[in-house]
């Protein structure tokens, strides 16, 4: 077996401090890493009491780990991240400051037992420990911005109402703020199809144009009309986001909604008829004079009809405002179930009504208007009460203004009543 | 790898460990001057996605607590860890620096004191009931709460793990804590292997 000649040389060669000391802290051995670190040569310091070269030590708890590592035989320790350095010794580098001290590692070992001597090593574990104190720094950094980034998020899903979609319009994630707009549970709806909230009455010309705009990479922006899972229908102004991957190709959709609900019903009563929830005399005026002021070839192909029920007053007079009132409606439902969806009708005031039949001919006028003049003929009100109408109808012409066009189908309105009511007649 | 444990050698183990539990009563008194009772030690094989569970239903989880983990290594290799409150952490940091405002750094090394006492004197004996020897290492040392004292995902790559568990309990000085010592795997297997040597040494 090899025996090792030279311990002291083994021990110099080490690049940390190793002393040995009895339980009364006589130093019997001090390495070169230690002579060189404390400037304290071991012939200076062996045979000596360490407490006359460091007396800061806390020689009461020195004293207990020594007795234990003898008793039981084994290493302790001290606590590797006190800020309290056993011995203090400078360190000397330049680059950053954060540790003045050398931060170490102290084990006692037991050395001799039967002389009750130990072996105190020092471990210099400054760059470990400077490494520990960024990786603190950085994570409290991080910590902040997580808090930061979660509070903003939590803003963010409580106040918008927001949408991701596959491409394939499948639900992936909705904000707890779409939830309650549509009072619904978000598991109810993750997995599910994005048609689940669309309107049957809603033109599928808005859903192509949004679904061709953003395969197509683009974000889309527009009114959208949704029903809620109570079957309330709601609109919002909405901004459809493709989101691309790392090879350009759309990944998913986002979607950012804004109720505009209440701002549509406000609209909508601006515009409406109280009585008949037709559109009323202002919103029929803007149309026709905007129609006129342009004077685009393509929206002046309209015929005007003018339509006033016969004998209206004797109906009030007679039945009362009551029943004078469900005749107005009644004209009005019939006007509307007789119309095309493009076409326009308003009560123009009274028991009178007018009408925008868009891209139309005179002929074609004509078979609209008796169909019209025939359906209200045929309806009955309050169960016995028969009512007609009589219409005046008339072409526009380019470059006309209102007033023109509706002296022309007044007049013929008047001559329709003139030639004993319930007919049509065109000018 | 087979990781159960037969009868005897779970029979022998806890003999073991009450030998070593009695030790380290001992050394405390003898070295801390603490006079304090360890509960019969409690042997349990589980999941290592278990360990979690178990440790916090052993303690408060409104508290605060000091972790100090130490490893351990030889044929029978693990980790010993000792889990003290934060208010028994400081009834022990005035215990043993005799004063009545011990500072954080202070009480960090009271914790690490008594835990290198419980840690070498536990396993020390035990291996050497064993007939081996380990190698302790520094040991490291956390203040966290209780849902952090062991992550899942930090335990996720071993299978089983053996959990000797007692109480440490200071009645006079109103300090408590949990001992934990946690071997896994492969260690479990050497375990045994060793269990079943001192079985044969000893009934032939």
């Amino acid at each position: 077996m090899n025996v090792i000649k030279y311990p002291d040389i083994l021990l110099d060669s080490l690049e940390n401090g190793h002393m040995i000391i009895d339980e009364n802290y006589t130093v019997s051995y001090w390495n070169r890493w230690l002579a060189i670190n404390t400037q304290i040569d071991k012939e200076d310091i062996i045979g000596k009491n360490l407490e006359d070269f460091y007396p800061d030590i806390n020689y009461k708890v020195l004293h207990r780990k020594i007795k234990t590592a003898l008793t039981i035989g084994t290493p302790t320790f001290y606590d590797t991240n006190s800020s309290k350095k056993f011995i203090s010794i400078n360190r000397n580098k330049v680059t950053t400051s954060s540790l003045q001290l050398m931060q170490q590692q102290v084990t006692i070992s037991p050395y001799i037992i039967s002389e009750n001597k130990v072996m105190i090593s020092i471990y210099d574990i400054s760059e470990l420990f400077e490494t520990k104190l960024l990786i603190k720094k950085e994570m409290n950094k991080v910590n902040k911005l997580n808090e930061k980034l979660e509070a903003e998020k939590e803003i963010i899903d409580k106040n918008i109402m927001i949408m991701k979609t596959s491409v394939n319009g499948i639900i992936k994630d909705v904000s707890s703020f779409f939830c309650d707009s549509f009072n619904i549970d978000r598991d109810e709806i993750l997995g599910q199809n994005i048609s689940i909230f669309k309107l049957d009455d809603v033109s599928d010309v808005i859903y192509k144009e949004l679904w061709t705009t953003i395969k197509n990479k683009k974000s889309w922006n527009g009114e959208l009309k949704y029903i809620t899972s109570k079957g309330q229908a709601k609109w919002f102004q909405s901004r459809v986001m493709p989101i691309l991957d790392i090879h350009g190709e759309v990944h998913e959709f986002n979607a950012v909604y804004h109720d505009i609900t209440n701002e549509k019903l406000l609209a909508e009563l601006y515009i409406t008829d109280s009585l008949t929830k037709l559109y009323n005399r202002a919103h029929f005026d803007e149309t026709i004079n905007l129609i006129v002021k342009n004077q685009r070839k393509a929206d002046s192909e309209f015929i005007l009809v003018l339509v006033d029920i016969d004998n209206f007053k004797v109906i009030n007079d007679t039945y009362g405002h009551q029943v004078g009132d469900e005749a107005l409606i009644s004209v009005a439902n019939t006007l509307k179930s007789s119309l095309r969806d493009n076409d326009l009708v308003a009560r123009w005031g009274g028991e009178e009504f007018v009408i925008m039949l868009k891209d139309t001919t005179i002929n074609e006028a004509k078979v609209i208007v008796e169909k019209i003049r025939a359906n209200i003929e045929n309806s009955i009100i309050n169960n016995d009460i028969k009512l007609t109408a009589s219409f005046g109808f008339t072409k526009y012409i380019l470059g006309e203004d209102s007033k023109e066009i509706f002296k022309r189908v007044d007049d013929a309105l008047y001559e329709a009543k003139e030639a004993g009511r319930n007919r049509a007649v065109l000018k | 790898m087979n990781l159960q444990f037969n009868e005897d050698q779970i029979d022998a183990l806890r003999e073991f460990m009450n030998v070593s539990i009695g030790a380290a009563t001992a050394s405390m008194a003898n070295l801390l001057d603490a006079f304090g009772t360890m509960h019969i030690p409690k042997i349990e094989i589980c999941n290592s996605d278990e360990l979690a569970d178990k440790i916090q239903n052993s303690i408060d989880i409104r508290s605060m607590y000091f972790v100090i983990k130490q490893l351990f290594t030889g044929k029978f290799g693990g980790e010993c860890m000792f889990v003290i409150s934060e208010d028994s952490s400081i009834n022990l940091g005035r215990h043993l620096y005799d004063i009545e405002n011990p500072s954080f750094d202070e009480v960090n090394d009271a914790v690490i004191e008594l835990t290198n006492i419980l840690t070498s004197t536990i396993v020390s004996r035990l291996t050497q009931e064993l007939n081996t020897q380990v190698q302790f290492f520094v040991p490291s040392l956390q203040f966290l709460d209780a849902a952090s004292i062991v992550s899942e995902e930090d335990v996720g790559e071993y299978s089983k793990i053996i959990i000797i568990s007692t109480i440490l309990d200071f009645k006079d000085k109103q300090i408590k804590g949990n001992v934990y010592i946690l071997t896994k795997d492969e260690a479990i297997a050497s375990l045994r292997g060793l269990i079943d040597r001192k079985i044969e040494e000893i009934y032939g």
